[in-house]
């Protein structure tokens, strides 16, 4: 799946094309590409669990530290400044116009299904992702892929499968943080604010709002949004020859398939909820 | 792994050499070759005649046009048709790439020379350095180790990816413009570690290794004693002639700067 040789404009993605069919067909391509890479990765971890532990143990870990907790400090700062924003106004206003009683619900189909779990995808996808396509495209525009190669150390195995797994791993760990520092700080700016229910009431309406599902699906979702993530990030970065010119681009790129691909991930989810 | 001369290193029938940009067309067509343990094959031809492009198809980085490789009886094909079987063959072969070698840029020098061997054994990096130790030795390396690949000069560099690709003691070793741009001193090294591969040293596994190296230039490797094949005009031709090969590469009459 690691492309052996440059194709003219192959990186450039779908502007090459005159009209709307052309880049349609284009981004089908894509697409279908993307998901051929998928399963090559799904395969290569199946298939390679295990082998050159010795390496890949340490490579895991570090992205896992990388992408996971390196981002505690913002996330944890992220959380208190979204509690009080978002969780601990919605509480004020909720008690003040009488809702209080849909307090628990609010805050499980809004923050605790959708926000958090996008927010912490973002962050991951803005602070480690973006520089890891820069690594990765460098990596490839220098032909340091190829010198993998030629070694016989299989790149999907020894760059992607890591990734994928760190990018999965954080994105689930930091919106369980995300969630629990947000509530924390949201009921005490509410609290702050004049909201009479003591801490174990609030906690036990959001508690009575959630349904036995809720675990299990949360942490689908932030897995799968983590692991889209992290192969984005490796297709761009390394599917295709690249030169140095087109690292840029690709970073681009990037973000925007990774921020559509997770909204539609979510849509899917809201079935799914919804369904249930 | 039987490098004895009995045993071709490198068998290669009717190859036709694809461009590295897809869709380019051929770049070099009808390569016949036998290379077998012990032997220098030095490629030349002018900048951009596909030697390079010979090479990585050798190690199955590029698809061939049409055409067999097969390395110590094992078949060359590109990914799609069996990698496990590619990645098993490319172990009894090394290719040290030209200009500084494209060392992993992430890792240190010490980390791009432990990576193939903790990767294919499975070992810890304080093992495989003892294991490399005498090829670190060998190849000067010790005082570089913790350095990062972005702080060497090209020639250590190169000499760092050479140690890379002689990490998993191959049979095979191509070398992709090796003498290009080195000063004397460093010529004079390398000089000398081509002519203890091709006897057999013992941090090399002790067997002689076939070696394949491309050049624009090719009298710095005469007093090698090595065979000559050249690339012009998409056409592959083994010389004999040393003559032939020095008026082809345009150094007739010239005398290398280092050359005594």
């Amino acid at each position: 799946m690691i492309s052996p040789s440059r194709t003219p404009g192959a990186a450039t993605g779908s502007g090459g094309g005159p009209g709307w069919g052309h880049g349609l067909l284009e981004e089908w391509r894509s697409l279908t590409r993307l998901g051929a890479f998928i399963l090559i990765t799904l395969a290569t971890a199946a298939r390679r669990y295990g082998d050159s532990s010795q390496v890949m143990r340490p490579q895991v870990l570090g992205e896992i530290h990388r992408s996971g907790v390196r981002l505690l400090p913002i996330v944890g700062f992220l959380g208190v400044v979204l509690g009080m924003v978002f969780v601990g106004q919605t509480v004020v206003l909720m008690e003040q116009f009488g809702g209080g009683p849909f307090t628990g619900t609010l805050m499980v189909t809004v923050f605790l299904r959708e926000m958090a779990p996008m927010i912490a995808g973002l962050l991951v996808l803005a602070r480690v992702g973006t520089a890891a396509v820069v690594e990765l495209g460098t990596a490839r525009a220098l032909g340091e892929v190829e010198a993998l190669e030629v070694l016989g150390i299989d790149p999907i195995h020894y760059l992607v499968v890591p990734r994928v797994v760190g990018f999965s791993a954080a994105v689930v760990s930091l919106t369980a943080y995300l969630i629990l520092i947000s509530l924390g700080s949201g009921y005490a700016f509410a609290y702050a604010r004049g909201l009479k229910a003591p801490p174990l009431e609030f906690l036990g309406q959001i508690a009575g709002a959630m349904s036995a599902l809720d675990f299990p699906l949360l942490i689908l979702k932030t897995l799968l949004f983590g692991a889209f993530t992290g192969w984005v990030i490796c297709y761009q970065g390394l599917a295709r020859p690249m030169t140095l010119g087109e690292v840029g681009p690709a970073t681009t790129r990037t973000v925007a398939v990774c921020v559509v691909g997770c909204l539609m991930l979510d849509a899917l989810f809201i079935g799914v909820y919804l369904l249930l | 792994m039987n490098t004895s001369r009995s045993n071709p290193a490198l068998e290669v029938e009717s190859l036709s050499v694809l461009r590295p940009v897809a869709g380019e067309g051929v770049s070099l067509q009808g390569v016949d070759w036998t290379v077998t343990p012990g032997e220098l094959w030095v490629v030349a031809g002018e900048q951009g005649a596909g030697k390079t492009a010979l090479l990585e198809t050798l190690a199955g980085l590029i698809p061939a046009g049409s055409g067999r490789v097969r390395v110590f009886g094992r078949p060359v094909a590109v990914s799609g048709d069996d990698d496990a079987a590619l990645r098993e063959t490319r172990r009894h072969l090394g290719l040290v790439f030209d200009g500084n070698g494209r060392l992993f840029s992430a890792l240190s020098v010490v980390e791009n020379l432990l990576l193939p061997v903790c990767y294919h054994r499975n070992c810890s990096p304080s093992d495989a350095l003892d294991e490399l130790e005498p090829l670190i030795r060998h190849l000067q390396l010790e005082s570089l180790l913790a350095r990062t690949p972005s702080s060497l000069s090209r020639s250590w560099a190169r000499r760092v990816a050479l140690g890379r690709s002689l990490a998993l003691k191959p049979g095979l070793l191509l070398l992709d413009n090796p003498l290009a741009g080195l000063d004397a001193v460093h010529l004079r090294w390398w000089r000398g570690f081509l002519a203890d591969a091709l006897r057999g040293h013992p941090v090399l596994g002790a067997q002689p290794l076939a070696l394949i190296a491309t050049a624009d230039a090719v009298r710095p490797y005469l007093e090698l004693a090595p065979r000559f094949a050249l690339v012009a005009g998409g056409h592959w031709r083994i010389l004999d002639d040393i003559e032939a090969v020095l008026a082809a590469t345009g150094e007739e009459g010239m005398r290398h700067p280092t050359q005594t």
